[in-house]
C-alpha cells in the first residue's frame, strides 16, 4: 500500500482557519438540530418506548378500558391463611409452591402484621422486559400475563422480579392440591414441567365473566378466589381506571402504598399501613 | 520413554506417547459418561434433581455457560488484531484462536441446553422476540456469532487430511471461504462487542438485586473476557508446543500476546478496583452498607472475591505475562494460563452467586423474615459440569491432534 509521505505536510494557516469553522459551524448546526421540535418529538417517541402496549399483535391498541388492581388492608388482615389456601386450591399450584406469599412482620414499633403478598402485577413489569421469548407480557387491562406454550424455562424473569412472585416448575407434576375439596377445586390447567408461573389475579373469571355481564370485584364469580375467602374482606378487588369502583373508592379514602415503589414497577396492588406503620 | 520426533507437520503425531494419548482419551470418555448419565437424569426428571430453588434458580451451569463463553474470547479479539488491525504477526494465532473460540461456544450451548427448562424450545428466540430482552440480544448474539465461527473454522476443516483426502477439491473451496476473513472477523468483533458485554448486562440491568449486579458488568464482562480469552488461547498453544516438542509461534507472537493479555488484565483490575471503591467502598448508603455487610458474613463470596478471583486468578497472571524472565518459560505461561481460567470462573460464579443469596427485602416490615439463600451444586450438577468439561477437552484434544492449527506457510 502507498501511504503519502507525511513528513513535510504541516497544517497552513488556511487549513487551520477552515478546521475552526467547520467546527463552529458544526456546533451551529447541532443547536439548531437539539432545538428542532420534529426531531425531539422522534428521540422523546424512542425513549418512551411502553412495554405496557404488550406483544405482537396487541401492540397498537390503545390502553384498555378497564385496570384490575388490588388493595389489601394490613391492618384488617388477621392472618388466617385463607387466601392462601384458595389461591392453592383454585389454581391448582403445588403444596411447595406458593403464588400468593403469607409472612408474619413486625413494624418498627414492635407491632406484629399479617404480610401477605400476591403477583403485583406491575405496569412496568421487570420480569416483561427481561423475558428473551415475550411469554409474559401485560394485558391492556394491566394483568401480567404467562404464555406456558412459549416460556423456555430461562428463570430470567425469576431473577429480574423484584417481589419474589415468580415460581418454577422444577419438576413434573403427579400429586394434586392438598388444599383441595376443602378449598375449591382446579379452575385452571396444570402447567406443564419447566416452565415458570405466578399469580393471574385468576384471569380466567374475569375473562369468562366480563361477557356474562359481571363485575369483577363485585360479581364474586368473577372475582379472584382470595378476594372472595377473606373473613374480614381486608382484600378489595377491583378497576382502578373507574373512579366509582369500591377499590377506587377504597384508596381514595384510605393511606396506601405499594411495595419498592422506589424501583418504578408501578404495582396494581396496593397496601393499608397497619396500626403503627408510619407511612 | 518418548522418543522424540521432530515433526516435519503438526499433524504428525509423537509416536512414543501414543500410549499416553490413550490413556488421556480414555479418561476423557470417561468424563464424558459422566455427564451423559447426569444429562439423562436431568431431561427424564426436569430440573427438581438440581439444587437449584425458586431463590437461587441460576447456578453451576451459568457459571460453566459464562466462562465458556469468556473463555473463547480470544477468538475475536485475535482475529480482530490479525485481521482488521492488519498485524501480521497475530495470523499465525488465529486459527488457535477461532478453535478454542468454536469449543468454547459449543461448550456454553451444551450447558445452556441443560439449564433451560424447556431445552425442545430452545429455538423460541429466533421466532418469538422480545427487543426489550438483554437476554435475548444475547441469544441472537451468539447464535450469529457461532455461526461466524464455523465460517472461519471452516477452512481449518477443509485443509485438513481427514477431508482433503477424501474430497481434493476441499482446500481450494476452504481457501474461498478463508478471502472472507476479514469481513468475518470485522462481524465477530461487533457481534462479541455486543454479547460479550450484554452478558455482563444480563445481571447489571437487575437493579431489585443488590451489591454485585449492577451496571458496571458489561465492561467488568468483556474486559475480563478478552484477557482470560487471550490467556487461555495462547496457555493451550504453548502447551501444544510442548507436545509436540516444536515451537509453532515465534517469540515474538508470544511477547506480543503475553502483554496483550497482561494489559488488558491490568486495566480490567484497575477498573475492578475504581468499580469496587466508588459503589461499595466510598458509599455509604446505608442500604448497601447493609448488603455489603450480609454479604461478608457469607464466607465463600468474601475471600473468594478478594483472593481467588483478584488476586490469585488477576493480579498474578498479570505479573507473569507482564515479566519477560516469567513469561519466557512455558511453565509459567501454562500456569498463567490455568488461573486466568479459574480467575473467570470465580468471578462468573460470585457474579452470579452474591447476587441471588442476599434475599430480596420486599416486605414493608422490619422483622428478618427472608433468610440469606444459599447454595451448592449437587452431583448431578457437577455430572454436567464435569460432561461439559469433557467435552471442551476431547474437542481440544482431537482439534489439535488432527487439524492443521499451525501452516508452515500461512500466505
Amino acid at each position: 500500500m502507498n501511504k503519502p509521505p507525511t513528513g513535510d505536510k504541516f497544517i497552513t494557516r488556511r487549513e487551520f482557519i477552515t478546521m475552526l469553522t467547520g467546527l463552529g459551524a458544526s456546533l451551529g448546526v447541532a443547536a439548531v438540530l437539539s432545538d428542532l421540535d420534529s426531531l425531539n418529538d422522534f428521540i422523546q417517541q424512542e425513549l418512551a418506548i411502553d412495554l405496557r402496549e404488550g406483544p405482537l399483535e396487541e401492540k397498537h391498541h390503545t390502553k384498555g378500558k378497564h385496570r384490575w388492581g388490588m388493595v389489601i388492608d394490613l391492618g384488617k388482615c388477621i392472618g388466617c391463611k385463607y387466601c392462601v389456601y384458595a389461591c392453592q386450591a383454585v389454581n391448582d399450584v403445588p403444596d411447595d409452591m406458593r403464588w400468593n406469599v403469607y409472612l408474619l412482620d413486625e413494624t418498627e414499633s414492635g407491632e406484629i402484621f399479617h404480610m401477605t403478598r400476591p403477583c403485583l402485577h406491575c405496569q412496568d413489569a421487570p420480569c416483561v422486559a427481561v423475558c428473551p421469548v415475550q411469554a409474559t407480557y401485560v394485558r391492556d387491562d394491566g394483568i401480567v400475563m404467562m404464555d406456558y406454550d412459549v416460556c423456555i424455562g430461562c428463570r430470567y424473569c425469576q431473577v429480574a422480579c423484584p417481589y419474589g412472585a415468580r415460581s418454577f416448575n422444577w419438576g413434573k407434576r403427579t400429586a394434586a392440591s392438598g388444599y383441595q375439596e376443602a378449598w375449591g377445586s382446579a379452575e385452571v390447567e396444570r402447567r406443564p414441567r419447566g416452565v415458570a408461573e405466578k399469580c393471574t389475579f385468576c384471569v380466567h373469571r374475569i375473562d369468562r365473566g366480563i361477557p356474562l355481564g359481571l363485575t369483577p370485584g363485585i360479581d364474586r364469580a368473577a372475582t379472584p378466589a382470595c378476594v372472595n375467602i377473606c373473613p374480614v374482606k381486608a382484600r378489595v378487588f377491583g378497576d382502578l381506571n373507574d373512579p366509582n369502583s369500591p377499590i377506587s373508592q377504597v384508596i381514595a379514602s384510605h393511606p396506601t402504598f405499594r411495595l419498592r415503589e422506589e424501583l418504578g414497577t408501578e404495582p396494581n396492588v396496593y397496601y393499608i399501613p397497619p396500626e403503627g406503620m408510619v407511612l | 520413554m518418548t522418543t522424540i520426533t521432530a515433526p516435519t507437520s503438526t499433524e504428525q503425531p509423537v509416536s512414543g506417547t501414543h500410549s499416553v494419548f490413550r490413556l488421556w482419551i480414555g479418561f476423557l470418555l470417561g468424563l464424558l459418561i459422566i455427564g451423559m448419565v447426569s444429562a439423562a437424569s436431568v431431561l427424564w426428571n426436569g430440573l427438581e434433581v438440581t439444587n437449584l430453588t425458586n431463590q437461587v434458580p441460576w447456578g453451576l451451569w451459568i457459571t460453566v455457560d459464562l466462562s465458556a463463553i469468556a473463555l473463547g474470547a480470544g477468538a475475536f479479539s485475535l482475529s480482530a488484531v490479525a485481521y482488521l488491525l492488519r498485524v501480521e504477526s497475530f495470523r499465525k494465532i488465529a486459527r488457535m484462536a477461532v478453535f478454542v473460540g468454536l469449543v468454547g461456544y459449543t461448550s456454553a450451548m451444551l450447558a445452556l441446553a441443560m439449564d433451560i427448562g424447556r431445552p425442545d424450545r430452545f429455538w423460541h428466540p429466533v421466532l418469538y422476540w422480545n427487543i426489550h430482552s438483554v437476554l435475548w440480544e444475547v441469544t441472537m448474539c451468539v447464535i450469529l456469532y457461532s455461526t461466524v465461527l464455523v465460517v472461519e473454522f471452516a477452512p481449518i476443516l477443509m485443509e485438513s487430511k481427514i477431508i482433503s483426502k477424501r474430497y481434493p477439491k476441499a482446500p481450494r473451496i476452504g481457501h474461498i471461504i478463508h478471502q472472507f476473513a476479514p469481513l468475518a472477523a470485522m462481524v465477530g468483533l461487533g457481534l462479541s462487542l455486543l454479547h460479550q458485554s450484554s452478558l455482563g448486562a444480563t445481571y447489571g440491568v437487575l437493579v431489585a438485586r443488590p451489591i454485585w449486579f449492577k451496571p458496571s458488568l458489561p465492561v467488568m464482562f468483556i474486559l475480563s473476557a478478552v484477557a482470560a480469552g487471550v490467556t487461555f488461547t495462547l496457555g493451550v498453544t504453548i502447551f501444544y508446543e510442548n507436545l509436540v516438542r516444536a515451537r509453532q509461534i515465534s517469540d515474538k507472537l508470544r511477547r506480543q500476546l503475553a502483554m496483550l493479555a497482561g494489559l488488558t488484565m491490568l486495566g480490567y483490575l484497575y477498573l475492578k478496583l475504581w468499580d469496587f471503591l466508588a459503589t461499595s467502598y466510598y458509599s455509604h448508603l446505608p442500604s448497601r452498607v447493609e448488603d455489603l455487610d450480609l454479604l461478608n458474613r457469607i464466607a465463600p463470596y468474601g475471600s473468594s472475591f478478594w483472593i481467588i478471583e483478584v488476586l490469585l486468578g488477576g493480579l498474578v497472571p498479570a505479573i507473569i505475562l507482564l515479566t519477560p524472565t516469567l513469561r519466557a518459560q512455558d511453565k509459567w505461561i501454562v500456569a498463567a494460563a490455568l488461573l486466568a481460567v479459574i480467575g473467570v470462573v470465580v468471578n462468573r460464579w460470585n457474579v452470579t452467586l452474591s447476587g441471588l443469596i442476599v434475599p430480596l427485602d420486599w416486605s414493608p416490615g422490619v422483622a428478618e423474615v427472608l433468610h440469606v439463600n444459599s447454595y451448592r451444586p449437587n452431583w448431578t450438577e457437577w455430572g454436567v459440569g464435569i460432561g461439559v468439561l469433557g467435552y471442551g477437552l476431547m474437542a481440544l484434544t482431537l482439534g489439535l491432534r488432527f487439524l492443521p492449527m499451525f501452516p508452515h506457510n500461512d500466505h
